[in-house]
């Protein structure tokens, strides 16, 4: 955006610099005029450019001036109401949102410093990068399938029957699971018991439960995170495959080189979305499956707060979720950094 | 000899790498199918399961069909207070959605436009609040003040603009090559009308992706509804869901029965199918948006 | 652009008569309005309806303009609620409210003193408020709450399958070992005579959250009582303290891990929620269990079970007898329902409050409460007591259309009132097996066994930290399962950490609750 007339300015302003360097006494006062002169040019010249820029997209600043109010109200102000985590509060009338005693850090410390603490963690975090792991790659392998299929038929049942899981909430998918898991007459324990084992209570098993929670997330959510993939998948421009197939390539390798670059934005946009908010695993299904027995690998940080919560330990319960923002925000930039080093994409 | 894909339309040369594709493609994609159908199978059987019921969950799955009861259907439907909590649900969406997009749209189109200064704060601005979610109770505080707790728009007006949805919508928009931007441009066209003329008509197929993803998440919201919405009248589906589903009473008055004689896990069972039938109706609706040829062009990286 | 700016208008348009239609119920004047949080009767059936004469005779006779605000179904749902609304100043002027909540909401001055009101209720207090009702809301020597009955005390049983024992030529047990062997005949001598391996001795379920009954809760509560165990707390002055310290605690551990490693316990206890325990019993899937009298006999809970079993039936034993002698099929406690008003009323409002509540209690408020409206929910018979005859078709009040007209009967029923009892639970006669069933009658058997009084076990503290009790509760079901091995030395550790993070100040918190309120025994 930078116009001849200013990058003309820009040099002569850079010829100005080494010529001070190596001027003498008598021409230093008359150089350094000129160059202050040229600067003060340069700046209204860019300035000019600038408001230019902004009165050409001035309606982009229309657009966006209701988004923002709207986000200032409804993500901002609770931001601010969040302070109560550095607070005693204990309602809006009895202390308000500033009134309460500061207590500083002193929930964050009960936090940090409470016996689950890192059980907590470590299961949060397990359930979110394992969910990560396995239904990001299927869901995007499901929505090339669904792309790839010659069969009509084929293709929309499974299409429609794919998305349907998601529908169904937890509390009817917890009814599913007992009846495929449970351990007098589950189907898993039959066809087990059928081949001579021992049938496995998997519910309550420490070992068993977190590949239910994340196996049976993927079957719940694959076929819908595969809806954004095959809108990606719609747009990619037939005339790359043409070009390749007339180039000779098999359709593994029209996969491997054009589908699954093509839409790599999408990925990176949905998986940086997700380190993003990489603290929160699942909250409906633990709470739904998850039972004493198992909660040494079922407890995560919402769910544990939210037993504080049903206590009325407001100001805990929103420590912890600013805790959680703070490390979501950090994970973000990392790696939204090191997404725009690697591939080109980022979020900003 | 080509043969052509009808889905996107690639014609594909029949090799024998083409043909093994195909195959494995076609596997996979019944493998798939059973491992969807069981799940699903037994909950509809469930859901028709007749009042006296013996026998394990895998006879209960393929119980015979003439065996089976709609008495939990029935119930169900004749029940007023389900009504009233879907037709409240039904209104939740519908206002939903249209805020939703309302906001959504102009925002993830400010934000793909290129060359526009301040662009990465703005931006920084959004992503902030989306990483802090500092959890229910400074979220019901603000609603409360704002006096919009017993009114439906307590439910959406929180959520309407959601930064994951918008972050893809401008993803997609930025996909759309800049050079029809370019020469809208030229020919004197300001942004509002690029977006309007050259920008939406393509992008019907993320719009309507989008604007499914956010009737959902408003047709199953229930943590909102809880908080902000006491009078019975204004009660949507989720959480009416979640007092049969849950169906823990405070009280023991169990010699009422509010569904007549269908077993309990039934009503469950046909409650939620119920719940679910307004996103399996508008989904193939929506399928349809999904054509080729909607979004000319490539996706750029 | 035509079809988003016709969305838009829509959407504009559905915007404002929603705020339209709340603006215009603000603007109402007339009668005072009184905005109560209440517990229905039946949560899945909706509202009272617009049309109940209850409204109008408020209006009319009492100049109040009731605002109706329902609870939701599941007590966590109720408590958060309840403590969100706290938190933001909306709480409704008159709440239906959980002791445990109220408890953290009267330390912070929400609800208002209404220590001099009882006087002001004498229909009311004819029938409730006893001492240990007005202790339940007791705090710093003043009352802040209506306790009013919630339940039957007692109403829980030990429930034998009577066809099986038959079967098998066994005797109703009455000791420990006695029932732990019916319980092993139950799961391997085939007592259906089905020829298949498919049922078990004891079957049970972990109940929500109760204070005075920890985990495993209720449901074991008849087999803990064998080892003098039952209940959270030990409430004697001389021998007070948490059940779990108690040496006899861990041979009831001893007991149960024997029932889970030979089979005799259904395995889905762990998993089971309340409906599906329910369904279980029904499918005859295990033939010992604790029960509530209502759920087990009342017609629509016992028909499932009378079509799948019609020559099956249950009755009802006292709890086994320990190897020390003691028995118990639990803690008894008087189930209470708080009712407060919330503090910042005016004084006005605050007596029309009690109007209205007294009112509700006696007369016509009572039966409009109770059962519905004359002639429409219900007809009066010969002895004068409210019927839901069949000539009222659906509308009668037990009946699909008629449930919604008795959603307040929370605030009316006083559960020790013996029309009340009989109508609640009639005999009927069992539509397959023909036989005389009462809810009523087994209310009183179950009432009559070997019962453990602990007055006020129901308000004691909980811990300090939610994680002392998640602590307790895992720590045991990994006993349970094999995850910890059962041995002394282990059990000793775990009670040793148990009371280092927060046992022992929880085990103290109590004791001086006790001690301050005379719940000593």
């Amino acid at each position: 955006m930078v116009s001849t007339r200013n990058y003309a300015l820009s040099l002569e302003i850079e010829d100005l610099k080494s010529r001070l360097k190596d001027c003498s006494e008598s021409e230093k006062a008359a150089l350094t005029a000129e160059l202050k002169q040229k600067k003060s040019t340069m700046a209204k010249a860019e300035r000019k450019a600038l408001f230019a820029q902004i009165n050409r997209h001035k309606f982009i600043y229309i657009m966006l001036f209701i988004p923002v109010v709207y986000y200032f109200i409804f993500k901002y102000i609770p931001l601010w109401n969040a302070q109560i985590a550095f607070r005693d509060f204990i309602s809006l009338k009895r202390t308000g949102i500033t009134g309460g005693t500061w207590v500083g850090l002193q929930n964050f410390k009960t936090f940090i410093q409470s016996y689950y603490f890192w059980t907590l963690i470590r299961n949060t975090l397990m359930y979110s990068f394992g969910k990560i792991l396995v239904s990001l790659p299927l869901s995007i392998l499901l929505a090339i399938m669904i792309y790839e299929c010659t069969h009509k038929a084929l293709r929309k049942v499974v299409q429609t029957l794919s998305y349907l899981p998601h529908f169904l909430s937890w509390v009817i998918m917890y009814g599913v699971l007992l009846s495929l898991l449970s351990p007098s007459e589950g189907i898993f324990n039959d066809i087990i018991k059928l081949l001579g084992g021992t049938p496995r209570s998997f519910l309550t098993d420490t070992s068993a439960f977190p590949f239910i929670v994340i196996l049976s997330d993927a079957w719940k959510e694959i076929g819908w995170s595969a809806i954004i993939f095959i809108a990606a998948l719609m747009g990619i421009d037939g005339t790359l495959f043409e070009a390749a197939i007339v180039e000779g390539a098999n359709s593994w390798q029209r996969v491997r080189y054009i589908t699954l670059p093509s839409i790599k934005p999408v990925i990176v946009i949905v998986l940086l979305m997700k380190i993003g908010t990489i603290l929160d695993a699942g909250f409906n299904q633990l709470y739904m499956l998850y039972s004493p027995a198992v909660y040494s690998v079922g407890d995560i940080i919402d769910t544990w707060v939210f037993r504080g919560t049903i206590e009325g330990r407001f100001s805990l319960a929103t420590a912890a979720g600013i805790f959680k923002g703070v490390i979501g925000m950090t994970l973000l930039f990392i790696s939204n950094w090191a997404s725009r080093k690697f591939t080109e994409s980022s979020l900003f | 000899m080509a043969k052509k894909n009808t889905y996107n339309s690639v014609a594909v040369r029949a090799t024998a790498a083409d043909r093994v594709f195909n195959i494995v493609v076609t596997i996979l994609m019944v493998l798939l199918l059973i491992i969807l159908i069981v799940p699903i199978w037994s909950t509809i059987a469930l859901s028709f399961r007749p009042p006296a019921y013996i026998g394990t969950y895998l006879e209960g799955m393929f119980l015979a069909p003439w065996k089976w009861s709609a008495g939990a259907y029935r119930a169900l439907l004749g029940n007023q207070g389900f009504l009233n909590s879907f037709w409240n649900s039904i209104k939740i969406m519908v206002m939903g959605v249209a805020t939703a997009l309302f906001l959504t749209i102009p925002m993830a189109y400010a934000l793909s436009v290129k060359g526009v200064p301040g662009k990465k704060w703005i931006t920084i601005f959004v992503m902030i609040p989306y990483v802090f979610n500092v959890g229910v109770v400074p979220t019901y505080l603000l609603i409360s003040k704002l006096g919009l707790t017993n009114h439906l728009p307590s439910v959406f007006l929180p959520v309407a603009l959601s930064t994951y949805n918008m972050i893809i919508m401008r993803q997609f928009f930025e996909g759309i090559p800049n050079d029809l931007r370019e020469s809208a441009f030229i020919d004197g066209c300001n942004d509002l009308q690029i977006m309007f003329k050259i920008i939406l008509p393509l992008s019907k197929a993320i719009i309507m992706t989008i604007g499914l993803y956010y009737a959902v998440a408003f047709w199953n919201d229930y943590m909102r509804s809880l908080l902000y919405l006491q009078k019975s009248s204004l009660k949507p589906l989720p959480l009416l869901l979640r007092d049969i589903l849950i169906g823990t009473s405070m009280n023991d008055n169990l010699e009422a029965n509010a569904f007549g004689t269908a077993p309990i896990e039934a009503i469950k069972a046909a409650s939620v199918f119920i719940s679910a039938i307004p996103m399996i109706i508008a989904y193939p609706f929506i399928q349809r948006y999904f054509t080729k040829g909607t979004l000319a062009g490539s996706v750029k990286g | 652009m035509k079809k988003t700016l016709i969305v838009l208008l829509v959407a504009l348009i559905a915007m404002t008569a929603v705020f339209a239609q709340s603006a215009t119920e603000a603007k109402s004047e007339g009668p005072m309005t009184i905005t109560m949080l209440y517990a229905a009767t039946q949560t899945e059936v909706g509202g009272l309806p617009d049309d109940w004469a209850g409204y109008q005779i408020l209006k009319d006779k009492l100049g109040i303009d009731l605002q109706l605000q329902m609870l939701p179904s599941a007590s966590s749902d109720q408590d958060l609620m309840v403590r969100a609304m706290a938190a933001a100043d909306e709480l409704p002027d008159f709440i239906t409210v959980s002791r445990t909540v109220w408890a953290d909401l009267v330390k912070q001055g929400m609800f208002a003193d209404v220590t001099d009101d009882f006087a002001k209720m004498p229909e009311r207090s004819k029938v409730m408020f006893g001492d240990s009702s007005k202790a339940f809301t007791t705090y710093n020597g003043r009352i802040y709450g209506f306790a009013t009955p919630s339940a039957y005390a007692g109403n829980e049983g030990l429930l034998i399958r009577k066809d099986w024992l038959d079967k098998l030529g066994l005797k109703a047990p009455t000791t420990l070992d006695e029932l732990y062997d019916v319980m092993y005949a139950f799961t391997y001598n085939d007592p259906d005579g089905n020829g298949k391996n498919d049922t078990y001795g004891y079957g049970a379920f972990v109940e929500e959250y109760v204070a005075y009954e920890a985990y495993p809760g209720r449901r074991f509560e008849p087999l803990m009582g064998a080892f003098g165990v039952e209940g959270t707390w030990n409430m004697s002055a001389d021998n007070f303290g948490l059940k779990i310290h108690d040496p006899a605690y861990y041979d009831w551990m001893v007991f149960f891990k024997k029932m889970i490693d030979t089979g005799v316990i259904d395995p889905n206890w762990q998993s089971y929620k309340k409906d599906d325990f329910r369904a279980a019993w029904k499918q005859g899937k295990f033939g010992i269990f604790r029960e509530q009298n209502s759920a087990y006999a009342s017609e629509n809970n016992y028909s499932p079970f009378d079509a799948n079993f019609p020559d099956g039936g249950f009755i009802v034993v006292d709890a086994p007898i320990g190897p020390t002698g003691k028995n118990s099929v639990g803690p008894l406690v008087e189930g209470f329902r708080i009712f407060a008003i919330n503090a910042d009323v005016s004084a006005e409002k605050h007596a029309k409050i009690v109007e209205m509540f007294e009112w509700m209690s006696y007369g016509e408020g009572y039966m409009l409460c109770g059962y519905g409206m004359e002639g429409i929910n219900y007809i009066l018979d010969a002895n004068g007591l409210p019927q839901s005859d069949a000539s009222l078709g659906d509308m009668g009040y037990n009946k699909a259309g008629g449930q919604r007209y008795i959603q307040l009967r929370n605030s009316s029923f006083n559960y020790n009132n013996a029309t009340e009892t009989a109508l609640r639970y009639p005999g009927y006669i069992t539509k397959v097996s023909q036989k005389y069933m009462s809810a009523g009658d087994v209310l009183i058997e179950m009432q009559g066994k070997t019962w453990t009084r602990t007055p006020g076990q129901n308000s004691m503290p909980s811990p300090e930290s939610a994680d002392v009790y998640t602590y307790y509760m895992q720590g045991i079901a990994e006993f349970l399962n094999g995850k910890t091995a059962l041995t002394e030395a282990n059990w000793k550790a775990f009670i040793e950490q148990f009371d280092k993070i927060g046992g022992l100040a929880w085990e103290k918190a109590g004791y001086e609750y006790a001690k301050e309120n005379g719940y000593l025994l």
